[in-house]
């Protein structure tokens, strides 16, 4: 079976070490929810002010979810020290989409995806299933590999931090977009689908892909 | 999108600290068994109860045992047909703690065996399925690998569906639990007024879904989704989240309030989810009240396969007409709600089963004799 979306709107962010230049101050003006906001939360917010995406459902994918908070967990306990409530709270996968539900106040269905390198095409393929109902809705990717001693696992990897996001809506028409050659060296696997949508992606002209199920 | 097709749940497994097995489970539930144990050797100079598995084989290794079981059992030659949505919250992440805690560093992880993909990715070298998705939204996220295997067939884009709800225990969830102050050091009591709060516990519960409806299947009637957009941690105290998802999941079942005659309860034994599920329990279900429990003072709280093993608790419900009580609930603290105090036999066509999770994630299924 073969879901054509249309590409409605289509932003990303990367960066070797982290990406800079965001703009939270002004997107999350509550300090205290600021402070606690996770680097994935300020990408996938950044990303969702891009695409002037506000309101719906959100399917999020991410291969290795929370490593900060999760590298932060593993060495106080391993350290004997105290765990940071904050650092469990945001170890979840969910917890970048969760803030932007809670800052944005969108109470709709919000899914989390981690499927390894395929990550991002399994949010293609859920997307579009999801996207047979009529809505418009926000597909996003994000992988935030900043953590000390990164590199004792990470060989291939050049961009640390790197996300992207499209509004998409289902469409019957014929696809202008081929994202089966992907040349996305030094990006993380699990994005690279999306990535090369995104792209791809031209506000001159319809931007449609035909996902596979 | 027309096509709504019915969607039939015609096999189920499971492994928890109540049982070996989805009888040995219900038996525990329905007879109160004493499953939930106390240990000293998680949380530094702090004794929690905990629901463990006491075996030999880990998690994975059991999985395959029992994934050779339902290719016996059911019509299923293979796995060629059939997509594997797994739901976990930690996936490989007791694996990836030994290795650090023994190395001290992160050299030997191997960055396929660490995520929630780990579980489909062990599966993936023994069997060959049509595809496979892995959700990880914390505690509702195989509440949501059901909800997509039911929209999956109800839309015609497949025909079999293999649902796994697994989380393993580790360090970082009930350490992580206990700094957030919600653990208990013995059994937990939902909705009791003296509750000290929930158990972290470790189990799968499996879960055949498909088009065909067979001899004793049960139906998956309905799904509801939605999101608390209030807190990380802290559900929504009117549970307007927990309400709206409720009312969702009757819509897409259609079905009204008075149709459900049980049910079973996110119920984690922390005062802030008992007052959020409840109000909203007692907000939307006005005329006829049905039968509330929480099953987790049996099985603990797994987590991430918490919405599987309930939804095997609802298809036992149906299937032997019987409803569980609550353990351990003595004293009521919030009135209106038509609890559950002794397990009875009684009719009952369509149970309710929520799941709730950090970042206000909220999941409901309902699940109904099929006819």
């Amino acid at each position: 079976m073969k879901i054509n979306l249309e590409i409605l709107e289509a932003s990303y962010l990367f960066g070797e070490k982290e990406v800079e230049n965001l703009n939270t101050k002004e997107l999350v003006p509550t300090m205290v929810l600021r402070r606690r906001l996770t680097r994935a939360a300020k990408l996938i917010i950044e990303l969702m002010s891009k695409v002037n995406f506000k309101d719906g459902r959100i399917i999020y994918g991410t291969s290795f979810g929370e490593l900060l908070a999760t590298s932060n967990i593993l060495n106080s306990i391993l350290k004997d020290d105290i765990l940071s409530p904050t650092d469990f709270q945001n170890s979840v996968y969910n917890t970048a989409v969760s803030y932007s539900s809670i800052l944005q106040k969108n109470t709709s269905e919000i899914l989390t995806i981690s499927s390894g390198e395929e990550t991002s095409l399994k949010v293609l393929k859920v997307g579009s299933i999801k996207a047979l109902d009529g809505d418009e809705i926000l597909l996003v990717c994000c992988e935030t590999l900043n953590i000390n001693n990164i590199e004792e696992v990470n060989t291939c990897i050049d961009f640390l931090e790197s996300a992207v996001a499209l509004k998409v809506r289902v469409t019957q028409e014929e696809a202008t977009i081929n994202f089966d050659d992907i040349q996305n060296d030094g990006y993380p696997k699990a994005i690279e689908h999306i990535l090369q949508i995104a792209k791809n992606f031209s506000n001159n002209k319809k931007n449609i892909i035909e996902v596979e199920i | 999108m027309k096509i709504s097709n019915k969607v039939y749940i015609n096999y189920f497994d499971s492994i928890s600290c109540a049982g070996d097995n989805s009888e040995e489970l219900f038996e525990s539930i329905c007879k109160k068994k004493d499953t939930i144990s106390v240990h000293t050797n998680y949380v530094k100079e702090k004794s929690v109860a905990i629901g463990k598995i006491l075996k030999d084989k880990d998690l994975n290794e059991l999985l395959f045992d029992r994934l050779e079981e339902l290719l016996i059992n059911t019509k299923l030659k293979d796995f060629s047909n059939t997509l594997l949505v797994i739901g976990s919250s930690v996936g490989g992440m007791n694996e990836t703690e030994r290795l650090f805690f023994e190395n001290k560093n992160y050299e030997k992880i191997n960055p396929k065996k660490h995520p929630i993909d780990a579980i489909a990715y062990f599966l993936n070298q023994k069997y060959s399925f049509y595809d496979d998705v892995s959700f990880s939204t914390a505690c509702t996220s195989s509440a949501n690998a059901l909800g997509y295997a039911k929209e999956v067939i109800a839309k015609g884009i497949y025909e079999n569906v293999l649902v796994i709800g697994i989380d393993a225990l580790s360090h970082t969830t009930v350490c992580g639990f206990s700094s957030l102050s919600v653990l208990s050091s013995k059994p937990c009591t939902p909705f009791n007024k003296d509750r000290e709060g929930m158990n972290v516990s470790e189990g799968f519960g499996i879960l055949l879904l498909q088009k065909q409806k067979q001899k004793n299947s049960i139906e998956l009637c309905g799904v509801g989704y939605s999101s608390d957009a209030h807190h990380m941690t802290q559900p929504h105290p009117e549970g307007l989240g927990a309400r709206k998802a409720m009312e969702n999941a009757l819509l897409n079942a259609d079905l009204t309030i008075n149709d459900i005659g049980y049910i079973n309860a996110h119920g984690t034994g922390t005062y802030a989810n008992d007052f959020s599920e409840l109000n909203a329990i007692n907000s939307l279900f006005i005329d006829k009240k049905p039968k509330v429990s929480s099953t987790k003072s049996i099985t603990g709280h797994t987590l991430g396969a918490a919405g599987a093993i309930e939804a095997i608790i609802s298809c036992m419900v149906l299937d032997k007409q019987i409803i569980p009580s609550n353990k351990g609930l003595d004293e009521i603290e919030i009135e209106g709600i038509n609890y559950s105090m002794e397990t009875i036999s009684t009719e009952v066509d369509y149970v309710l089963s929520n799941s709730f999770a950090f970042g206000g994630n909220n999941t409901s299924l309902i699940f109904g004799l099929a006819k």
